[in-house]
């Protein structure tokens, strides 16, 4: 199903479905790019003292389980940072990733492991997620969690949380989370809920889409 | 050694009455006044100008007390323990006030100790004192804290007596206040007959400033306000720009009146010249040396944000009178009865009428003088705020300081302070926290909400096993037990008034002071600055240190520091709207207002000088948009509300956008399309009805909230800022307020801290209580609408405001197509 608020375009001679619910689609393949969902980030603010309300996780689950029932995609590739943290682990944000796989049984998982996930380690077993280190090839594309040019290939990577702060008539201005595509690498914004976003220098020439109340705009 | 007892007829005061007598000096009756009731265990606050005793009328009772009880004491014999805490707001005031407080120790020969402990306290001393405490102490609301956060914290304060609380007018309307006020609930609930003295200029709201001094449990005594002595006489007069007609109508940075400066300052021995911020200090500095290179040596500046041995430097200086001349924020403004000054000069608005005298207070010591303070204005109407200033004076108009209500933010880290220094039972400490002023009102959700949010992470309903702050023992206490948490909630306690800064020292070695952290954050190595009155050249930042070495030329940018403007009072406001009722009845009182007559002239030809029962509303097109000017002459605080009310008002009528800027004189509402005006007008843009509701709905529409939100995740300790540049698994701990604030108000609507930023910004931001007084003001009288071809004078200031708001009732994607990206290299504003 297509939603109103999905922009397709076209990257590499490929066709690239960038989605509201900040993730990216490839129907070449049938899969799912997911940058920086930082699983666990909340309770690791909590192991740690901080009163971070609950839920975080499951809206970030629902709105993966959401991305990929309307696009029908096979396969779910993470650009890094699954985990957010050692102390992230806990008990009640395994239980809820365990039951959303457990919901997607057939889907394909990949994590391009990122700076996080070093530290946090992989994730469980029974998530059934391949974990490899970057650059993965996916011709013409190269995914990767630091968003560093590589020799031919267009890199798509995550890693800054991207946003772009927009201005216009009447000193109007808005930031927003966005994606970035520049000549050789392209950003996804962060998937997770608990994160934050930093504003990212556009060059001309460089392609932005914002994500704006429930849609993916272009950014002139 | 046997006691002798002393004679009958020994006149307590005796010991005090010789020492004055010694210097040559006679007490005021206020004085003995003071001494008489510190000797019969009583309480007080002391109100008076700076600079006319209340130091020693508040120190001299406890050195009375215990000269009285130990008659024969030898100077050399062991000193007490702790007995009196003296409480400064400003660590650069604690050294003057040890010196002022060290001189009769020594002539009357007390074995006392005396020291200090604030953030500048050197690592030797504080290991010092963690095995012993001075006889007293001078420290701030912050290391006060810090002591009560000792596990044998109890055992330190054994045997104190009194505290005094210096410039508490300064504190009490801040949450360091508050800080300060369950400090002393603590206090008092382990030492039941502690004595309190509060030292206070004179304020509009002496009463509210007593009980929050001594709390407001039933069995309270009831405390003594002693009136200090009555200050001399004021003159407030103004250096007048030459030519008004090439004065700027806009701005507080420019230094157009140097050369009138330059020679106010010649006229002296001495003078101060205060100005309203940090970076106004640092470009008067450079100014004034510019035009007399000969000065060099002999002026200085004077801000907080120096490092503590350059600010003794430049105090002794002053003292001494090697320097002619000390450039100055509100720094050298507070604090003991030093350095009276021939000159004293005001950069831009006093904004205030008891801030105007305070600072006059610095000048005219000699019997007889005359305190005078000469306002420099920085842009043409700030001419008619001193006229204004003047007026406010005469009628004796002194501000009050609004005191803070219960702040959950503080109360939390109150507890964990508590949960660290020793453990509490709730219910005990529920009842102690009540007997402070500020939370007297605390309702029992509000309690336990609070406890819940530092042992649980949050409300009780929701379990968080991973949650470690406050633990609970078998017996009933509340603790901390992870040492990661009592050492991150120590390194916070002091951050409630800045943002996190970094320390500027010199690569050859030699510190300078500190800047906020998101200016060297833009800077790039080899970037110039200015700062300490130094050109400098960025190295490199590490370890929260910005590295940095000499630079040839001058030429570089000035940090700013954060800190809101500071808004006109509300007597001043009124002040003003009467000064401009007289120009629009074309009466000129008084040289400032001759001279800016011509342009009060330009803003009548062009538009309307507004009377005092008309709101005056400019419509001007510019290439920019559509410009709504509203003039309610309210003051900042009052005039933000109002504009995110209107935008939010006129948004309803049809789907706009607004971003919004706003002064102490008027507002601006800015849109692409014409704004529905005169729809909005009879549709009851004025109204004062509908206020509970259009209210909290406009103050949504806008990041008021989200920003006052940044203070109070600091406070409870949800945002650690303790090293940014400290190591990866720190790091992973840190997200920004704004983050906090979206989750909160997204995953948990009941938390109690975002309640609090939306009250704060509607009781003490927005005042909503003058919000709602002044639409019925607005709503009775006239609405003048005029549509001038140029930006009228009034309105200038609004227009190049470049700090904005925004209210919008458009789609975010339909906003957004109409937008841009700023690339990267086009400059998004021409410096």
């Amino acid at each position: 199903m297509r939603l109103d608020g999905d922009l397709e375009i076209e990257l590499c001679g490929e066709r690239l479905v960038l989605l509201p619910e900040r993730a990216a689609y490839r129907p070449a393949d049938r899969s799912l790019l997911v940058a920086d969902p930082h699983f666990g980030k909340a309770a690791a603010f909590r192991a740690h003292g901080f009163a971070v309300p609950g839920g975080t996780t499951g809206e970030t689950l629902a709105r993966l389980a959401r991305a990929t029932e309307r696009t029908g995609a096979e396969s779910i590739v993470f650009l890094g940072d699954f985990l957010h943290a050692k102390a992230g682990r806990a008990a009640k944000t395994l239980d809820a990733l365990l039951a959303w796989r457990a919901a997607h049984p057939r889907l394909a998982l990949t994590l391009v492991r990122g700076n996080h996930d070093a530290h946090a380690g992989d994730p469980p077993e029974e998530l059934r997620i391949a974990c490899v280190d970057g650059p993965l090839q996916a011709q013409p594309f190269a995914y990767a969690h630091h968003p560093q040019p590589a020799p031919a290939c267009y890199v798509l990577a995550g890693h800054v949380h991207p946003s772009v702060t927009l201005r216009g008539a009447g000193r109007q201005r808005q930031r927003l989370p966005c994606f970035h595509l520049g000549p050789r690498v392209g950003i996804l914004p962060a998937f997770g809920e608990f994160t934050g976003t930093a504003d990212v220098p556009v060059a001309p020439g460089d392609r932005v889409y914002v994500v704006a109340g429930g849609q993916v705009v272009p950014a002139g | 050694m046997p006691r002798t007892a002393a004679p009958p007829a020994a006149d307590p005061l005796a010991p005090a009455e010789a020492w004055f007598a010694a210097r040559g000096w006679e007490p005021f009756a206020f004085q003995r006044e003071v001494w008489r009731a510190y000797l019969a265990g009583e309480s007080g606050l002391i109100h008076a100008a700076t600079g006319t005793g209340k130091t020693y009328a508040a120190w001299l009772g406890p050195v009375l007390e215990w000269l009285a009880a130990n008659p024969d004491a030898s100077p050399t014999a062991k000193a007490p323990p702790l007995r009196v805490l003296w409480i400064t707001p400003l660590r650069a005031l604690a050294a003057d006030t040890e010196e002022a407080l060290r001189a009769p120790l020594v002539d009357l020969g007390l074995p006392w100790t005396l020291e200090s402990r604030t953030g500048d306290t050197s690592a030797a001393v504080r290991s010092r004192q963690r095995t012993r405490l001075p006889t007293a102490l001078v420290t701030t609301p912050e290391s006060l804290a810090l002591l009560l956060s000792r596990d044998d914290a109890l055992q330190l304060f054994a045997s104190l007596q009194a505290v005094v609380i210096d410039e508490w007018h300064e504190l009490m309307g801040s949450k360091r206040g508050v800080m300060t006020e369950l400090a002393l609930a603590r206090l008092r609930a382990w030492r039941p007959g502690l004595r309190s003295w509060g030292l206070s200029a004179t304020i509009g709201n002496l009463a509210d400033a007593l009980d929050a001094l001594l709390g407001t449990a039933p069995d309270r005594p009831p405390g003594r306000t002693i009136r200090g002595h009555v200050p001399k006489e004021v003159v407030v007069d103004a250096l007048i720009p030459p030519t008004i007609q090439r004065f700027p109508w806009a701005g507080h940075l420019g230094t157009q009146m140097l050369p009138q400066v330059v020679e106010a300052v010649e006229e002296g021995e001495t003078a101060i010249v205060f100005t309203n911020t940090r970076s106004q200090t640092e470009i008067w500095y450079q100014a004034l040396l510019e035009a007399r290179p000969d000065w060099a040596g002999q002026i200085a500046l004077h801000h907080g944000s120096l490092d503590r041995a350059r600010r003794e430097w430049v105090e002794d200086g002053l003292r001494s009178g090697l320097l002619r001349c000390v450039v100055a924020t509100s720094s050298l403004d507070l604090g003991v009865d030093f350095s009276p000054v021939d000159r004293v000069l005001q950069i831009g608005s006093p904004k205030g009428v008891a801030r105007l005298l305070q600072r006059a207070g610095r000048s005219g010591h000699r019997p007889g003088a005359v305190s005078r303070v000469t306002c420099v204005p920085t842009n043409a109407l700030e001419l008619i705020e001193v006229a204004a200033a003047r007026d406010g004076m005469r009628a004796n108009a002194v501000e009050s300081r609004l005191p803070v209500e219960r702040p959950l933010d503080l109360l939390a880290q109150h507890v964990v302070t508590v949960a660290l220094g020793g453990g509490f039972r709730p219910d005990a400490l529920k009842a102690e926290v009540r007997t402070t002023r500020a939370y007297a009102g605390l309702l029992d959700d509000e309690w336990r909400w609070v406890l819940d949010f530092v042992t649980r992470g949050g409300d009780a309903l929701s379990a968080y096993p991973e949650f470690q702050r406050v633990v609970i023992s078998d017996d009933g206490t509340f603790h901390v037990a992870d040492r990661q948490v009592a050492r991150r909630h120590r390194m916070s306690i002091g951050t409630i008034v800045s943002d996190a800064s970094v320390t500027v020292k010199y690569v050859g070695g030699g510190a300078l002071g500190s800047v906020e952290e998101s200016f060297i954050a833009r800077l790039n190595p080899g970037d110039r600055f200015v700062f300490a009155g130094k050109p400098l050249e960025f190295v490199r930042v590490r370890d929260m240190v910005a590295w940095v070495r000499r630079a040839k030329n001058s030429k570089g940018a000035i940090p700013r520091w954060m800190g809101a403007r500071m808004p006109l009072s509300t007597e001043l406001a009124a002040s003003l709207r009467g000064r401009l009722e007289e120009a629009s009845r074309g009466v000129w009182r008084d040289v400032e207002m001759e001279a800016i007559r011509p342009i009060l002239e330009i803003q009548a030809r062009w538009s309307r000088i507004p009377a005092a029962d008309e709101l005056l509303i400019e419509r001007v097109k510019t290439r920019e948009g559509h410009h709504l000017f509203f003039f309610p002459f309210e003051g900042r605080l009052v005039h933000e509300g109002l504009a995110a009310l209107f935008a939010y008002r006129i948004s309803r009528l049809k789907p706009i956008s607004f971003t919004f800027s706003m002064n102490d004189y008027g507002i601006e509402l800015l849109s692409p399309d014409p704004a529905p005006l005169e729809d909005a007008l009879d549709a009851g843009l004025l109204a004062p009805h509908n206020l509970l509701d259009d209210v909290p709905a406009s103050l949504n529409a806008t990041e008021m909230a989200r920003r006052q939100f940044r203070e109070i995740a600091r406070v409870a300790g949800l945002v650690f800022q303790g090293y940014p540049y400290a190591g990866k698994s720190a790091r992973q701990l840190q997200a920004s307020s704004g983050l906090f604030f979206d989750v909160f108000t997204r995953y948990d609507p009941g938390n109690l801290l975002v309640t609090q930023a939306h009250r704060e910004v509607l009781e003490r931001q927005l005042e909503s209580s003058r919000l709602g007084r002044t639409l019925e003001r607005l709503s009775t009288g006239r609405v003048a609408l005029t549509e001038p071809r140029r930006t009228p004078p009034l309105a200038f200031p609004l227009l190049v405001d470049r700090t904005r708001e925004a209210v919008s009732s458009e789609s975010m994607a339909d906003r957004v197509r109409r937008m841009q990206v700023a690339l990267e290299k086009a400059a998004d504003t021409g410096r």
